[in-house]
């Protein structure tokens, strides 16, 4: 790309946009007034697991 | 009429603007028809203008005005301010102006 003048003050931290984003949506979530918060922090809920494969089966999951 | 948080100003857009795609800070976005305005935060995005006057607003958090808590913009600028001023790395002081900046943006949408 151009030069690296006038880049924004995340990325010249080493910051890509969606970590930006997400950081300042997070932010924005919680200072919402109540039922708002709990829906929105509800709303943003992650569950995942992660199981190691090994020889083509599954370990336990951790 | 529409006006959008860009990261560039404040940017008014009408039917027939011209094509655009505008990168948003947090900030707010207000809605003008006829007398009526309706206001919105939005936490950050792209506002996409087409040539046929449609214009999409994509961002993560948009929320009415009156969903947002005065008190907890307060304690947050407060918190943010003094994380920046004790961060060390540059991933912490860019985490915290990100924190200032958001809760800067909260604090004058509030009393604007």
């Amino acid at each position: 790309m151009a030069s690296n003048a006038a880049m924004p003050f995340w990325r010249a931290a080493g910051m890509t946009y969606i970590t930006y984003s997400n950081i300042c949506a997070n932010l924005v979530r919680n200072c919402l007034k109540e039922p708002h918060k709990s829906e929105a922090l509800s709303r943003e809920k992650v569950h995942f697991s992660v199981s190691k494969w090994t020889d083509g089966k599954p370990e336990k999951p951790s | 009429m529409v006006i959008i948080p860009a990261t560039t100003g404040q940017m008014g857009v009408l039917p027939g603007h011209v094509s655009t795609i505008a990168e948003l800070k947090p900030g707010v976005l207000s809605v003008h028809e006829g007398n009526d305005v309706i206001k919105y935060f939005v936490s950050s995005g792209f506002a996409f203008i087409h040539a046929n006057s449609f214009t999409d607003i994509i961002a993560v958090e948009a929320v009415p005005l009156d969903k947002i808590d005065a008190n907890q913009v307060q304690k947050g600028l407060a918190e943010f301010t003094q994380k920046f001023n004790s961060a060390t790395t540059d991933l912490e002081k860019a985490e915290a102006q990100i924190g200032v900046e958001v809760h800067s943006a909260l604090s004058f949408a509030l009393s604007g």
